[in-house]
């Protein structure tokens, strides 16, 4: 990802650079795999780059409970390795897409795969914008989970395979 | 209208029970992008009103001091929030929360630089145009610091206050793990703030990882904190001190337990 230069000096300005793009540098340094802004201290940021993702980490499992719970001890590892680079959509959207990536590579616990299914029966999600709830009923469906939602409740029919 | 005084906890969903219960609690704040401003506020925040609790919005997402304005809509809703619970004040932090479209996530610093002074102080003002009370701004704790710092963490603190008379939220542990960090006395910093503008303390635990002190709020209050926290109290007490605790919520036991020590530490009566 390269730097936005939304200041009038532009990115490549140096000592001249505004601090919109400084700010925007840095950011996309700590949460895009963007290029590491000149002369900040590498260890302090890594730093930072790490906590930032333990806080999504936690920010993620508060939304998916059960898919956090069904990876156990793996949980921080295992999102830490989807995250890293890849720039927050918000909690509830994090843990969808690293749900789905999971399921795609059959690498999603039962736990995941049923809120998984209950939540695919709840909102309409298309991986690019906010979910939206569902007006009509659904069923979501994910590794043998079987999840349905009438009037806006849902309810688990069948459980994952283990 | 009831500012903060005495020994706080930060509201929260999973521990609004425990809260709910303590006796002598006077004063709460609550993550203002948590409440829904279409509706009522949460059962547990209206009784806790009702009983006469001082409820503080405490904002997280303004992005004060990003270089783009401040969004209204963002202002306008801890505004509602402030108004929806009668809040004497919000409070908010000061650094940036996104930029260039991106997210960071958590709370970033500032560089300590004039330019930036002038950015984050144009953002109070516009908000402080739209909020029905006072807001008080909370340095934050920093894993990094700017190459491009002009200033010293007091003179650009001070600065700030001056130019919009904004209250002081000072959270001892974010100076705590300042200095660790840096290596620096946070006494020093304390004894060049204007400690007389604090509306209020946090106090939170953090943990030690790969070398550095991280502001954690999951973790026990540690020692060296209640310490500073003492510290600064026979300097000059603020009126009031919140215990911030955001996840591994321990047993209500040792929640007390924390409650009673920052108590203790400040010299308020305990609210356990």
């Amino acid at each position: 990802m390269t730097t936005p230069g939304t200041g009038p000096d532009g990115p490549a300005g140096g000592a001249a650079e505004s601090l919109a793009s400084r700010q925007a540098e840095l950011v996309a340094a700590l949460v895009a795999d963007g290029p590491p802004p000149a002369g900040f201290a590498p260890g302090p940021l890594a730093a930072a780059r790490a906590a930032l993702l333990r806080k999504r980490a936690g920010e993620v499992a508060r939304h998916w409970p059960l898919l956090a719970a069904g990876l156990g001890p793996a949980w921080p590892a295992a999102f830490v390795e989807w995250a890293a680079g890849r720039p927050t959509g918000g909690g509830l959207r994090d843990g969808w897409d690293l749900a789905r990536a999971l399921h795609a590579r059959t690498a999603l616990p039962a736990l995941g795969a049923e809120e998984l299914a209950a939540r695919e029966a709840e909102f309409r999600y298309d991986g690019h914008r906010a979910p939206r709830r569902r007006r009509s009923p659904a069923l979501g469906r994910v590794g043998g989970a079987i999840a349905v939602q009438i009037a806006g409740r849902v309810r688990l029919l069948r459980p994952a395979r283990p | 209208m009831n500012t903060p005084h005495g020994v706080g906890i930060g509201w929260r969903p999973e521990i609004s029970g425990f809260v709910a219960e303590l006796p002598g609690l006077r004063f709460v704040e609550v993550i203002a992008e948590s409440v829904p401003t279409t509706g009522p506020p949460p059962d547990d925040l209206v009784e806790l009103r009702n009983r006469g609790v001082t409820v503080v919005p405490h904002g997280v997402r303004l992005s004060l001091g990003g270089a783009e304005p401040v969004d209204p809509a963002r202002v306008a809703h801890l505004a509602a929030v402030a108004q929806l619970v009668a809040a004497p004040l919000v409070s908010e932090h000061i650094a940036f929360v996104r930029a260039g479209g991106l997210e960071a996530g958590h709370l970033l610093p500032l560089p300590r630089t004039r330019e930036a002074v002038a950015a984050i102080c144009a953002n109070i003002v516009r908000a402080q145009a739209d909020l029905p009370v006072p807001i008080a701004l909370e340095p934050i704790a920093a894993l990094f610091d700017w190459p491009d710092d002009e200033l010293d963490e007091a003179a650009f603190l001070t600065e700030i206050l001056d130019r919009t008379s904004a209250l002081l939220l000072l959270d001892i542990a974010n100076v705590y793990a300042n200095a660790r960090n840096r290596g620096t006395d946070p006494l020093a910093l304390l004894d060049r703030l204007p400690l007389e503008r604090v509306a209020y303390l946090h106090v939170a635990g953090g943990a030690e990882r790969g070398g550095f002190y991280h502001d954690t709020h999951t973790d026990p209050i540690g020692r060296e904190v209640l310490e500073l926290l003492t510290e600064l109290c026979a300097r000059h007490r603020p009126p009031a001190a919140l215990l911030e605790r955001d996840g591994h919520y321990p047993p209500a036991a040792e929640l007390r337990t924390e409650l009673d020590a920052v108590a203790v530490a400040c010299g308020f009566p305990a609210v356990t």
